[in-house]
């Protein structure tokens, strides 16, 4: 899992370099305009530890957005799951809010509270919330009647019950969309960073493009891309071991 | 002990075609009672009506001295997340831990108590199923096909353990099978085809009961009538 992450990641980047290099060769453009090989490599070289060290400040503002977002998608998922008034608002919210951009507000967020960790995580966490909530919503909401019937007509249907056995029933959904709402954790953080923070690769990605330095934003691209993919990859095999701890597949499956 | 229906009628919401229409009939006493007739008549319709609390009470579906009444099917699962013998074990009551293990003896599971639920043949999920049922407390327990794809030999068995087993309870049986609701119910609900408007028939079935050999040729008449009322 971890390594076919990777090596997607690989060929994507590879074939955006190359059409770059095409449209250089093609339209006769300088190494200002979009940079040699020579030049993106010596300029990782240059910059390797640095940008390094800013994809992981990301990073870890991504990772803590991303805990956040998923700790109040289930909160708000479950509470509402139920066709109650409560359920009902809370889902036609979650549709109507989730149809607006997010980026939009960013710039209200650091009106109100600055440059920094606090607005970076806000945003990162408002980026991958509302996918997250919609899929936990639609999961938590919908019955798995084959199963929590005996529970109901026995009496011994309680809400955590409930919960447990419509996450079980849904696993590889619910790995499926977090190991998804990594990405966009990511670049909600990347997007803050950009729009008005002061440190993680946002920020020196906007001090290259003010530089119109094109290799050294290439370079940027790689780390950050190189990264999520091992994080990715290190969700999406969490998930499997979760998967196959807590449920054991049918040997029919493989027939 | 009594079910009875007075001129029921029931029609899906959004749906023209009445499910059950002018509906009447009366069992009583407790034992296994059957429901039968082709596919699509109402049969599963009107055992989740008598079901349902909702429903009961009133004029169309009277339940005397039945408090507790379950429904159970055949396409029923157990939770994935731990053994079967867990799960078993976890809806038992303490004083129905006996009752449990004979059970389990009797529908030939002791060797899959500690397989996941799907990871039993469709058969052992079924009695799987129904055991959890037979270990609670119930006055009518309505069984649509819970034994489907049981083999006639163990099926046989499970019934005339039920039978015995609880004595006191009545038994609603939802089978396609001809010969085993002629051979092991005492009353026989029998539904005729909607499309044909044919009423509805409660005809006597042979009540075999363990040690019993049931007369061919009286097995041989239910079948036929049943046969005739659809």
């Amino acid at each position: 899992m971890l390594f076919r992450r990777i090596y997607q990641f690989l060929i994507v980047y590879i074939i955006g370099i190359s059409f770059l290099l095409m449209i250089k060769m093609g339209l006769s453009l300088s190494d200002y305009v979009i940079p040699g090989v020579p030049l993106i490599l010596e300029t990782a070289g240059q910059v390797f530890k640095e940008y390094f060290f800013d994809v992981m400040n990301t990073m870890s503002v991504a990772v803590l957005g991303q805990c956040l977002s998923i700790i109040l998608a289930f909160t708000v998922g479950i509470s509402g799951r139920k066709s109650s008034w409560v359920g009902s608002f809370i889902k036609v919210t979650a549709y109507n809010i989730q149809a607006y951009p997010i980026v939009a507000l960013a710039p209200i967020i650091f009106i109100l509270l600055g440059d920094g960790f606090i607005p970076r995580l806000l945003i990162a966490s408002m980026i991958c919330y509302f996918p997250l909530l919609l899929s936990v919503l639609g999961i938590m909401a919908t019955p798995v009647a084959d199963i929590e019937h005996f529970y109901i007509v026995t009496g011994r249907m309680r809400w955590q019950l409930e919960v447990k056995i419509r996450a079980f029933e849904n696993l590889s959904k619910l790995t499926t969309v977090i190991s998804g709402s990594a990405t966009l954790a990511m670049a909600g953080t990347i997007v803050a960073e950009f729009i008005a923070a002061n440190a993680g690769i946002g920020y020196s990605i906007r001090i290259a493009l003010y530089q119109s330095d094109l290799a050294k934003i290439l370079v940027a691209l790689f780390m950050i891309g190189i990264i999520i993919s091992i994080y990715q990859g290190i969700l999406e095999t969490m998930g499997e071991q979760i998967k196959t701890r807590w449920s054991i597949s049918k040997g029919g499956e493989v027939l | 002990m009594r079910l009875e229906c007075n001129s029921l009628n029931f029609t899906y919401p959004g749906s023209r075609i009445a499910v059950i229409n002018n509906l009447s009939f009366s069992i009583q006493n407790p034992g296994f009672k059957a429901l039968f007739g082709p596919s699509g008549v109402g049969k599963t319709s009107l055992a989740k009506l008598i079901a349902n609390s909702k429903f009961r009470g009133a004029k169309d579906i009277i339940t005397e001295n039945m408090d507790t009444i379950l429904y159970s099917y055949n396409l029923e699962r157990l939770p994935g997340w731990s053994s079967t013998g867990n799960h078993l074990n976890k809806v038992t009551s303490p004083e129905k831990q006996s009752l449990k293990e004979r059970l389990i003896e009797i529908f030939e599971l002791n060797d899959v108590l500690g397989s996941r639920f799907s990871q039993l043949s469709m058969g052992q999920q079924n009695r799987m199923n129904l055991i959890r049922y037979l270990v609670q407390d119930f006055d009518l327990l309505i069984l649509d096909e819970s034994l489907a794809n049981v083999d006639e030999k163990l099926r046989e068995a499970i019934i005339l353990a039920i039978k015995e087993l609880f004595s006191d309870k009545m038994f609603l049986y939802i089978s396609h099978n001809l010969m085993e609701v002629s051979k092991f119910c005492s009353q026989i609900l029998v539904f005729g085809k909607s499309s044909e408007k044919k009423d509805c028939f409660v005809i006597d079935g042979q009540d075999c009961k363990k040690g019993y050999l049931v007369d061919k040729k009286e097995l041989d008449v239910t079948m036929l009538e049943i046969m005739n009322a659809f």
